[in-house]
Formats: C-alpha cells, structure tokens, sequence
C-alpha cells in the first residue's frame, strides 16, 4: 500500500505535514535579516552554511496570527525544484507515516489557509493534517 | 563514417569530445572575423592562407571525430577557399555571404554536438553553392595559371619559403649558384617521431647529398638536433641534379618518412628560375593525397601546384603554435568557482578571526600573545589580499571575446535596413571579470542593434544632411577606476527629444509642468513601454528593449547613461563593476539594520546639518560645493520606522559613478569590511535598491545596496 512520509509541525492551532522528501534540514532560528521591499510573507533571509537563503513567514502567508518566538520554534529548510528556502513554524511535531488512502483532496472552504496552498487534508487517528503544496509557497500568487 | 558510427564512436571519443568543441568552435569564430575583414580589406593572401587553415583543420579534426555533415560542408569550404588562395577565383560578396553561411551552418551543428544530439542539419545547400562558386572562375584567372611564369611569381606565398637566415657569404653562394644555372633546393625533411639520434640522420643526409652537390645550411643545426625534440629538419642544397634523384637519396636513409622538395626562391630568382620546371615540385606526403583528389585540375601544372601547397601551411603552423600554446592552460569554470568560493569563505573566516583577536586585545591589552595574534591576523590579511586577487584575475576575460560578434551583427543588419555602417572596435583588450562578460552581451547586442536601427540614417538622408553615405558605429570599452566603461557611439541623427517628450507626455510618464533637461528627456527611453520607432521593425523589436537593457545592467550593479547630440549622434554609456564576487564595501547602519556599499561607488561621506537640508518637489537636497546633491533616505526607502532622533547632523553616504552622484541618509558609518557578494536567490533577485547578500564575520546577513539601480531611481523615475 502507497505510503507517505510527512514531517508534521505546529502553527497557530492547526497541525501540518510537508513531504519528507522535501526537507533538507530543521533548524533552531538564526538571526534573521530584514529584506526591505520583499513580499511580505518573506521574513528575511538567514545564513545557512555560508548560503544566503529566503525564509517564509508561514503565519503570515496563512494570514495567522502570528505567534512569539519560543524554544520550540524552528525554521523548516525545503528544497522545491532545486529551490531552497525556509518556512518558519511554531514547532515540529513528529515525522509520520500516512497511507496515501486517508488523504482527502482540500475542502472547498479551506480551514482558514488559502487553498492554493493545500494539497490535500489527512487523518491519522483523530488529527487533521494539513498538507502543504510547497511549490506554491513561494512566488506563486 | 555513418552516423551509426558516431554512436559506436562515442564512448570513447566522451573526453575528446570537449576539446573538439573548444578547438572548433574557435576556429568557426576565427573564420568568422576573417571573412568580415576579408569583405572589407579584399584578398590578401595571408588572411585567405589563415582562413583555408581554420578550414581545413575544422574539417580535420571532426573527421577524426566522426562528424560526417562537418565535414562535407568544410571540406567544400577548404576547396573554396584554397582556389581563393591560388589566385583562380576573387573574393566576391556572394562568395563571403554563402561563407558567413557556411560558419553559421556549422555553429549550429556544432551546438547540436554539444548538446549530444544527432546532427539534423542539411549541408546540401551550401555545398552546392559553393560548387557553384568554385566552377565560377573567370576566364581571366583560368589563362593566367597557364603561364608558368605567374606561377613563379606566386610560389613564395603558396610555399612559405622556409627562412634559413642565411648569412652574406651564404646568400652570396646561393645568388652565384642560381646565376650559373645551378638548381637551388630547400629540402623539408620528415623523422618517424620516435627516431632516436636525430642528429645522426641529418649528418647522413649531409653526407648522401654532398655526392650531388653542396649543402649550404641545415634547420635546426646538428648540434640543435642533438638536444631537441624536432621531428624533422631542412637543408638548403645547390645541386644539377633533378630534384627527384635527390629525393630518392634521401629517402634512403631509415626512419626519413618523407621527403619534401621546392625550389629556393631569392629575391633574384623570383624573376628567373629556368631549370627547376612544375613537375620537378615532388610531395610525398600519403596522407595529404585526398587533397589531391579534391583540386579540380586546369592544366598539369595546377595538379602538382595543388599538391604541394597545403602541406606547406600546415607545417608552418605546428612549428608557430608549439612555441606559444605551452603557456596557457584550459580549465574547466566550475573548479575556478569552487577556488573562488572557497576564497570567499576565507576572507569571511578571517574577517572572523580579526573581530577575535580585537576583542582579546580589548580584554587581556597586556598579554603579548594577543598581539602576536593580532600581526599574524595583519600578516595573513596582506596574504588573503594577494590570493585573491591572483584568484580575480584568473576571471578576467578580455572583452573583445564579446565583441567580436558584433561586427557580423552590425554587417547583417546595415544589409537588412539597406545603410552602410562600419563598426568600430576599440579597448578590446580591456579585462573584466568573466561573470560580467557571460551576461553583458545581450544589453550590449540591444544597444547596437537600436544604434544601427534608429541611430544611423538611411544614405540618402545621410547625404542630404551633408555627412558621409557611410554611418559609424563606435564600441569602445576602457577602465574607470573600479568601473569598466562601455561606449556605443552612433555619428547618426541623434534622439528626437521633442519626439520623445510627446510620447511621454501622451502615455502619461510625465506631466507638461514638469522642466526636464535635454539629458532628462534622453534618459525617459529607458521607462518601461517606451518605442519611440514609427514602425516595429523586427530589428529593434517592440520597444520592449531599453528598460530591459536598463535593468539588466542595474542587476550587475551598473547604470546605463545617454548623451545625444541632434544630427551628431547618440552615444551610450555604460558603467560596470569590474568584478561580481569580492569587493570592498562601506558598512552602514539605518536604524537597526546594517547594509554594504560597494566602496568602488562611494565617492565620500559628509556630515551634513538638517537644517541645511531642502525638499524640492518631493526630493530632498543638499548643497554641496556648488552643486545640489539629490538626497536618498534609506530609512524612508526601506520602510523603517521614523527615529526620534535628538541628533542636528546625520551621516551622507555620497554614492556615484561618472558625473551622476547621489547622498544616502544613514545613521552611523561603521566601517569599511571585504565582503563577498552572495546572491539572494532566485525569489529575491529583483529587489529595487538590493544588489545582493553577503555575510558578516558575526555570521549574519547583511544587504549590500544596488547603487546603480538607486542613482537611475532618482535620475529618471523620480520624474514621473
């Protein structure tokens, strides 16, 4: 049976999942520089390894409130077609295994994120997962 | 060979297969220019011998590798060009156009090859119409091969007579020998590469022919031979004999492999040569014989001509390369980037280890070990500075290899719009770093293809305007300071700036009060959706074309100016930096946040009094020795929060290039720091105001500002 393995994290109340495959790396939050002039989700951009690289504001692509910064907190390095940015969340969850069976394509009215960036919805127990688009992440629109 | 063969071949033929790009490509662009100056300058023997040359060895190196269409399409080139040579044909224009063809053809084959893609494209076509050429001889050239003495007169540019610096007693032996009617040979002798005791075979030689005659002089000497590695030598020999007797003598000897024979060609002889007549010229070189197959033979005496001559050239040419290509070295960009890159990563880490020993300096002051740290960290500064500066200049390129491509630019357009235009190349030598090189062409490929379009009128009017029929495009490149300069000049009509100013006006990207200058209106092209073209032509397109020229160069962190004279003519100004990766820059504090000048554009920095500080129209000002300096708020730019700030002065960073100058407001000057220019990515790459990234010795990300992009911000937009 098709599979799929999900990096889950926390933002706000709702609970995400992001393919594995995707990840690159987790990582507690750097300084984080301010790009003037950018869009709006991008937070800045930090140095990984000696790479200048965009992070994604999730909360505010979301058009969630936008939560402290805690101990938890931790910015999600992905690499979408040779693309790598991060997206910053409240807390990583766990890494799980999903059968492709109890992925539901987006509700129409999407759980308060704009439904371009939803792949579909997943259950695994009595959670709801939503799992991202990436692609549509950054640019898109 | 099929292409079946190709396939079977391409395996082990993988690794030869980059330097064949490399070496062919070369060639193709080599006969490229030398058709053009072949157009201008007409026959000359030299150029045309250049030509066959890069022909002949394009055909023969994709022989070997297999390449069959190459090799149809160049090998009816060679026979083109090698009739050229020998005088039977003229250069005419028909003639250069199915070449610049023929280069064209074969550049798109080759980029098939690159692509390791099977070659689709025909050679037919220009084939035939080369045969066609080839067979177009006048009767004039036909009559003049049957003259022997024509011939003679040609031999020494067909023969490249080898140069046996003879001295005055020697030349004196020759002249006498050739006035008594004595034959005089030059004898070019072949060694079978692994010959061991070269000089021995060249002293029997000497000795074999010294039956027959005297031998004047051998090249290189034996004693030369002894040390060297030459694989063959020549001997210049007065003899009765018949020159094919001498060759039998020769060839004698083992490990000789061949054995070629002419006659010595002096200043005297030329006029006169009676014993040595046409068949007595002998090549026995097996390999060249396909050569012979190829020459269509007029009379006798073209066949054996044919024969002889395109081993000479190609002789000449290993003995001139094998003394110049030893000093460079072809290396592949991607191991040049990672030594660049790791470069970076220490100037980083050593801007690091400066920030260190500065910090123990300030805590143990007394400890001689910290100042032991602190002269090493000086030390290996100077060290970091030399390296990469070595590493730097690996990347410079000259930019004639960008160009060298327009003069077939500019030809092909002046033909498609009916104006005659020459160009003009000056500064190629100018150095710039290879990044800039790769991405200048297009803008600058816009900017010639506008000049010869709307810059350069048509004859007639040129001639009603009592200029030459002739128009002028100039392209000039020269070093300013930190900066290249790039000048396309036009000597055409110069912009319509009423023109101008109407489309301006009328597409609402100005209002009718506003007061601009002459350089203003020139400058409004460079908005976006900007044409001013009556009619779209498929030269200069859609004026899609300026602002995008515009910011590509904004993007290199350079600017683009314009200055035009009305029936002058326009020039355009291009300003770059010299290099995209290290440079020094000027760190400077807004509010909490730290951004990078480029040190190369800040021309100083001024403390300047708010109260002396005026807005006018929206823009603030300043006066600065005379002049009024437009200022620049970084903090309003970039959207920071207003400070309350109790300071009467605040810090100008006053930024430019050439005469254009502009002041960024800033809070704090915090120094001056190498950085390395990282880029910001894909997503962010086309931030107004941002150049690039770099990283701090601290680790953090900090911004480095586009001065270029900035200065054209408050020269031309700030107008709409």
């Amino acid at each position: 049976m098709a599979e799929e393995q999900l990096v889950t994290f926390s933002l706000g109340s709702e609970e995400f999942g992001v393919d594995i495959m995707r990840v690159q790396e987790i990582i507690r939050i750097p300084p984080i520089t301010r790009v003037p002039n950018a869009p709006v989700y991008v937070e800045g951009v930090i140095n990984l390894r000696g790479n200048v690289i965009p992070v994604v504001s999730l909360s505010t692509r979301f058009g969630m409130a936008r939560a402290e910064e805690t101990d938890l907190s931790r910015i999600i390095v992905v690499q979408v077609q040779s693309k790598v940015f991060g997206i910053r969340v409240d807390a990583v969850t766990e890494v799980l295994h999903l059968d492709s069976d109890s992925i539901e394509p987006p509700p129409p009215i999407a759980v308060g994120v704009d439904s371009q960036f939803i792949r579909g919805v997943g259950k695994t127990g009595e959670r709801l997962l939503i799992l991202l688009e990436l692609d549509q992440i950054m640019g898109g629109d | 060979m099929s292409q079946d063969d190709d396939k079977n071949q391409g395996v082990e033929l993988g690794e030869f297969l980059d330097f064949y790009l490399l070496d062919s490509q070369e060639q193709i662009e080599r006969l490229g220019a030398g058709l053009l100056q072949l157009e201008k300058e007409g026959g000359n023997i030299g150029l045309i011998n250049d030509l066959f040359r890069s022909a002949h060895s394009l055909k023969g190196a994709s022989g070997t590798m297999g390449f069959t269409p190459i090799v149809e399409i160049t090998h009816a080139a060679e026979d083109l060009l090698d009739r050229l040579r020998q005088g039977k044909i003229d250069v005419s224009l028909e003639m250069i156009d199915v070449l610049l063809a023929v280069t064209d053809r074969v550049k798109a084959m080759l980029e098939q090859v690159e692509k390791r893609q099977e070659i689709t494209y025909g050679s037919k076509d220009l084939v035939n119409s080369m045969k066609a050429l080839l067979n177009g001889e006048t009767p004039a050239a036909a009559k003049k091969t049957e003259l022997i003495s024509t011939h003679e007169e040609e031999a020494p540019a067909s023969f490249e007579p080898i140069d046996f610096s003879l001295t005055e007693q020697e030349r004196e032996k020759v002249n006498d020998a050739h006035g008594m009617g004595h034959g005089v040979y030059e004898l070019d002798i072949k060694l079978s590469p692994n010959t061991l005791m070269k000089a021995v075979r060249a002293v029997m030689s000497i000795q074999r022919l010294e039956g027959m005659g005297k031998v004047i002089k051998i090249l290189p000497s034996v004693e030369e031979l002894e040390a060297g590695q030459a694989d063959g030598f020549s001997i210049l020999f007065l003899s009765d004999e018949p020159s094919e007797e001498i060759r039998k003598e020769v060839l004698e000897i083992t490990d000789i492999t061949s054995v070629t024979i002419f006659p010595h060609v002096t200043a005297e002889s030329a006029v006169k040569e009676p014993k040595i007549s046409n068949n007595e010229i002998v090549n026995r070189e097996t390999e060249n014989n396909e050569i012979v197959k190829q020459s269509v033979p007029v009379s006798p005496n073209e066949k054996s001509r044919s024969a002889v001559t395109p081993a000479v050239p190609e002789q000449a040419q290993t003995h001139g390369e094998s003394s110049t290509q030893v000093h460079t070295i072809r290396v592949d960009t991607v191991r040049m980037d990672n030594l660049i890159n790791l470069v970076g990563e220490m100037v980083i880490t050593r801007t690091r280890l400066v920030q260190i020993g500065l910090d123990l300096k300030s805590q143990y002051s007394t400890d001689p070990m910290v100042n032991n740290l602190n002269e090493a960290n000086v030390y290996l500064g100077r060290l970091m500075n030399d390296l990469q500066e070595s590493v730097m200049r690996l990347r410079m390129v000259a930019i004639g290899t960008v160009f060298n491509r327009f003069p077939r630019l500019v030809r092909d357009l002046a033909k498609k719009t009916g104006k005659e235009i020459d160009l003009v190349l000056k500064g190629e030598d100018t150095e710039l770093d290879k990044t800039v090189v790769e991405v200048i062409g297009d803008p600058l490929m816009h900017l010639i293809r506008n000049s010869v379009d709307h810059g350069i009128e048509s004859p007639e009017e040129r001639r009603a305007a009592g200029k030459p029929v002739h128009g002028t495009v100039t392209l000039d490149a020269y070093h300013d300071g930190n900066h290249i300069a790039i000048l396309i000049s036009d000597d055409g009509g110069g912009l319509d700036l009423d023109k101008i100013k109407n489309i301006a006006l009328s597409k609402g990207l100005i209002n009718e009060r506003e007061e601009l200058s002459e350089n203003d209106i020139a400058n409004l092209i460079f908005l976006p959706g900007f044409s001013t073209a009556d009619k779209v032509t498929d030269i200069s397109g859609r004026g899609v074309g300026m602002d995008v020229v515009k910011k590509a160069l904004n993007n290199l962190g350079g600017m683009v100016d314009i200055t035009t004279r009305k029936g002058k003519g326009t020039t355009f100004t291009i300003r770059l930096p010299l290099t995209l990766a290290i440079i020094q820059a000027l760190l400077v504090e807004v509010r909490d946040e730290i951004y990078a000048v480029p040190l190369s554009s800040v021309l100083e920095t001024l403390l300047v009094n708010r109260s002396d500080i005026k807005t006018v129209g929206g823009l603030q000002m300043v006066q600065l020795r005379g002049n009024t300096l437009p200022l620049i708020s970084l903090q309003e730019k970039f959207g920071l929060p207003d400070a309350e700030t109790t300071n009467n002065e605040v810090f100008v960073v006053v930024v430019g290039f050439g005469d254009k100058a502009l002041g960024l407001i800033v809070d704090e000057l915090r120094g001056q720091q190498e950085v390395v220019i990282k880029s910001l990515g894909d997503f962010l790459n086309n931030l107004p105001g941002i150049a690039g990234a770099t990283i701090l010795g601290d680790g953090k990300v900090t911004l480095i500002l586009d001065i270029g992009s900035l200065l054209q911000d408050v020269l031309v937009t700030r107008k709409i």
